[in-house]
């Protein structure tokens, strides 16, 4: 796959317009320079395509499992084996990887990563049988995807057309058909849906969002394969070239279907059916970064907050809580999602990433932390991509020769980077190197 | 012999450590392997109990070297040389100028040992000067910025107290039998009259009151405590202090019964009111050393109460407590030393998040926890026995007294939990958390005094078991239904 090419950085001599006085201003120049919120250091490329490479790994096994449960495990009402993933699934061909895919991203396979295999068949402990595996948590640890998926499912109205799709008729109707189907001969079940259809519905609703959030990791994970590889063989220069595979990527995939099948009795039940046209970057990625990066919820990381304190704003839109304004250091037993991810990220580090760590702080046994914040810089790369490609789709080139347009575009960066002014934003934070 | 051998060893240490041209970690290694030397041969003692012994010193002033060990002085002998030789491993490895430290810190124990041996009280002032020379030095170089008031008012307190016991002590021998023997076993002989007691006893107060310290003679206190280098704290708060309760039982009960029993009353008033302010103190505290400062004098208090109740129960209290409050105030001590070694500070207000696995101090703040719980007499761990037997045994005599040093037993609860809250959760900050975990060697120091924090808990026997049939002949008054009821058989309580 040939991914098009971005606008040139800008390399004006003369500004044609006055230097921004924002409190970011050196990170509002150097994103209209075509950079990136993160500083361009090799250390910087070096942390963030290390942690892509880390994150892709357990992610290939979310977007499968989250697909798995969405369509497959679908209404059952006790789902205690959802993350015992189906070898279907784990074979499934990813659409972005391996020969047979329409637009190939990743070079590689399409099943399964072989070293996620690997850690699913032993583990950190060693080879025994799965349950262990899972009630030992040495396994992929799926809760953090499902926060994600909550996350999304509970913000909602964040731009697309998705979530007003599900409060259709239609998709009543086509949920309605797939829980009748799911649940014939089962009369108990039957009747509860006609006592309470509306509960039934969420929950249809919120597995939609878990095939969401599985269609839009499909994409991800051979996007941060493949900018492994490039890195390996030499192929980036410096974080904005990484930010620039990003931006083009999103271009690339952007209008990729967002769908919700659901497989019953060899059946298919188009809940959401392709052809209403729900696309990947409008209607899953940019909620996605919204709901994930910049919202999330309070109580869910290492600080509980007092809402009756007012430290929860009231509306939802405000909420701040998300990996760019994390504390990344989890206080007591290891629980929550995000140290979950933690977790999961550290069986796959790259060796180059692994010295890093042991060179700083308190090495091997602060790890989980080093990679914590490694994570944060990459996510804030991640989300200058999306800056840049809304940018791109909405505004205009950075080498615009339009001072009215370049203002524009500055008008855009400063917006942006108001979110970052609350104090929890650790944008300061990643201009050092020092943050670890 | 072998008790001389006690004093022979840091003695011996003490003065050829600093003298010998020998390398820095050598000398910190000799003063511990002295110290535990010194403990091995106490626990040898407590097996193989020996004669008193008896030797002319300077028999003209009634000045013999007459030592001996028995139930009350056994356990803080032991407890002098273990927290002796905890505070040289808590001492930092490349400890500024080593030969003087450890030599200091050896004629310390020198002091504190030879206190507890004595069977003279000329011996016993001598040791009790002894200990006050040493221990100003090791706060005046190397106590913490405001190390030079604290070593002036901790030596003018000394002072004050040191005279006040020899002219307590002079006073006695002389109305006794005209200053020619100072023995103890000659001056329990006969009882001064009344009039007479009280006086002395009011220098005995004094002294010892000082040494406690209690309300209002512990000015010297949370200056020393928190300027004190942390194994000095550790030593003057977990045995040091000690000296205090201890002279109270040699010289207020067993040797002025009649003006103690008169002033039991105020002195038990005086034990309330130093918990109560003491705790009260502690919950104001921001900085951590003045915190555990404070609460050790809250603890003092309870010892007073206990003295002055004087039942065979609260007297075994008295040494239970001794020795419970020395391993709990000298593990605190370790732990907020070794929270400021790494964090650069002990104030509490820049502290959160300690207890963070990866960039906190986990370990130690666990270690914390059981500390702070100990201190405020959770069932377990070696305070609540040590509580659990002063307040039982003081109630039966002074239950107001009693119940306000319940009543400050529960705000040891309060400042436990507010330093531990603030200090090991909550964020912590990255900017500051930037020190390496603890080695264990560093922790060390504070893991074994934890298991005998816990091992007295478990296994009360090992704080009252030594002293159990020496505390009970000094009981002024009985513990009353409390003594007939832990006596009595069930027939006989049926019947």
């Amino acid at each position: 796959m040939t991914l098009p090419a971005t606008a040139p950085a800008a390399a004006t001599t003369t500004p044609l317009i006055p230097p921004s006085t924002h409190r970011y201003a050196e990170v509002i120049h150097r994103l209209e320079a075509g950079g990136s919120m993160l500083p361009d250091t090799p250390e910087n490329l070096k942390q963030i395509i290390g942690i892509y490479k880390a994150y892709a790994v357990p992610m290939d096994f979310y977007w499968r499992d989250l697909l798995y449960i969405a369509e497959k495990v679908f209404l059952n009402p006790l789902p205690a084996f959802k993350y015992f993933i189906s070898q279907e699934y784990l074979d499934r061909p990813n659409s972005y990887a391996g020969d047979q895919s329409k637009l190939r991203i990743w070079r590689g396979g399409e099943k399964a990563h072989p070293e996620l295999l690997e850690f699913m068949a032993r583990g950190e402990t060693g080879k025994m049988p799965k349950l262990l595996h899972h009630l030992w948590h040495d396994r992929v640890n799926m809760e953090f995807a499902e926060a994600c998926m909550q996350a999304m499912l509970w913000h909602q109205g964040m731009g697309g057309r998705f979530n007003d799709y599900l409060d259709s008729d239609a998709y009543k109707a086509n949920a309605d058909r797939a829980i009748r189907a799911y649940f014939r001969g089962n009369p108990l079940m039957l009747g509860l849906y006609k006592l309470f259809p509306e509960m039934f519905l969420e929950q249809v609703r919120q597995l939609s969002y878990y095939a969401n959030l599985g269609l839009f990791w499909e994409v991800m994970a051979p996007v941060f394969f493949e900018m492994s590889d490039i890195y390996d063989e030499g192929g980036f220069n410096g974080v904005p070239d990484a930010m620039d595979f990003l931006v083009n990527g999103i271009f690339a995939v952007a209008g990729r279907p967002i769908y919700h099948h659901v497989f019953i009795g060899g059946e298919c039940y188009e809940i959401i059916p392709k052809s209403e046209g729900f696309t990947w970057l409008y209607e899953a990625a940019l909620p996605y970064v919204e709901a994930v990066f910049y919202r999330t919820s309070p109580f869910r990381g290492t600080k509980s907050y007092n809402a009756q304190a007012g430290q929860v704003p009231s509306d939802q839109a405000d909420f701040h809580y998300g990996i760019l304004y994390a504390d990344v250091y989890p206080v007591g037993s290891a629980g929550i999602p995000p140290t979950l991810l933690m977790q999961d990220m550290l069986h796959f580090l790259p060796p180059y990433l692994k010295e890093i760590y042991k060179q700083h702080k308190r090495g091997e046994e602060d790890e989980l932390i080093q990679l914590g914040i490694t994570f944060q810089r990459s996510m804030y790369n991640v989300t200058s991509a999306v800056i840049q490609a809304l940018r791109c789709a909405l505004l205009y080139p950075l080498d615009d020769t339009d001072p009215e347009h370049l203002m524009a575009n500055r008008r855009f960066f400063e917006a942006q980077m108001d979110r970052f002014l609350r104090p929890e934003a650790r944008l300061s934070d990643i201009q050092s190197q020092d943050y670890r | 012999m072998t008790l001389l051998l006690l004093l022979l060893i840091p003695l011996a240490a003490g003065v050829l450590l600093p003298l010998l041209p020998l390398p820095a970690a050598t000398v910190r290694s000799g003063a511990l392997v002295a110290a535990l030397a010194q403990l091995g041969l106490g626990l040898w003692l407590w097996r193989h109990p020996s004669d008193d012994l008896s030797l002319n010193w300077l028999p003209q002033i009634g000045l013999r070297l007459d030592l001996g060990l028995d139930g009350l002085s056994l356990p803080l002998v032991l407890l002098a040389a273990l927290l002796t030789a905890m505070a040289i491993l808590t001492s930092p490895q490349d400890q500024n100028r080593p030969r003087l430290f450890y030599g200091l810190m050896l004629a310390t124990n020198l002091g504190l040992v030879g206190s507890f041996l004595a069977r003279n009280a000329l011996l016993f002032v001598l040791a009790y000067e002894l200990i006050l020379i040493p221990t100003t030095l090791l706060v005046a170089i190397w106590g913490g910025p405001r190390r030079a008031g604290a070593a002036v008012r901790f030596l003018l307190y000394g002072a004050i107290s040191g005279i006040a016991l020899l002219t307590a002590v002079l006073a006695f021998g002389w109305l006794q039998n005209g200053g020619l023997d100072f023995s103890f076993r000659a001056l329990a002989e006969h009882t001064l009259p009344s009039g007479q007691q009280r006086w002395i006893l009011a220098l005995v107060l004094l002294a010892f009151g000082l040494k406690l310290p209690v309300v209002p003679l512990h000015g010297w206190q949370p200056l020393t405590y928190s300027e004190a280098p942390t194994p000095v704290a550790m030593v003057l708060a977990g045995a040091v202090s000690k000296l205090g309760a201890y002279g109270l039982l040699r010289f207020g009960i067993e040797f002025l019964p009649d003006a103690w029993t008169a002033w039991a009353s105020w002195i038990a008033a005086v034990g309330a009111i130093s918990a109560i302010y003491g705790a009260l103190n502690a919950i104001a505290q921001l900085d951590m050393r003045k915190l555990v400062a404070y609460s050790s004098l809250g603890h003092m208090g309870f010892l007073l109460l206990a003295l002055a109740a004087a039942t065979p129960l609260s007297l075994q209290g008295v040494i239970a407590q001794m020795l419970a409050h020395g391993l709990i105030i000298a593990l605190l001590f370790c732990l907020v030393g070794l929270i400021e070694t790494k964090t650069g500070t002990r104030a509490i207000p820049e502290l959160s998040g300690l207890l963070n696995a990866q960039r906190g101090l986990p370990f130690t703040m666990g270690l914390m926890l059981l500390a702070l719980m100990a201190a405020a007499g959770v069932p377990g761990q070696a305070g609540f026995v040590a509580e659990l037997l002063v307040f039982e045994g003081s109630w039966v005599a002074y239950p107001w007294p009693t119940l306000v040093c319940l009543l400050s037993s529960g705000f040891t609860a309060v400042y436990a939990v507010r330093l531990f809250n603030r200090v090991g959760f909550g964020r912590l900050d990255n900017a500051k958390a930037d020190w390496a975990s603890t080695s264990w060697s560093e922790r060390a120091p504070a893991l074994v005094l934890t298991a005998f924090v816990v091992l007295g808990g478990i296994w009360p026997t090992l704080l009252t078991g030594l002293s159990e049939g020496d505390t009970a002949p000094l009981a002024l008054r009985s513990s009353e239904a409390v003594t007939v009821i832990a006596t009595s058989t069930p027939q006989e309580l049926n019947a």
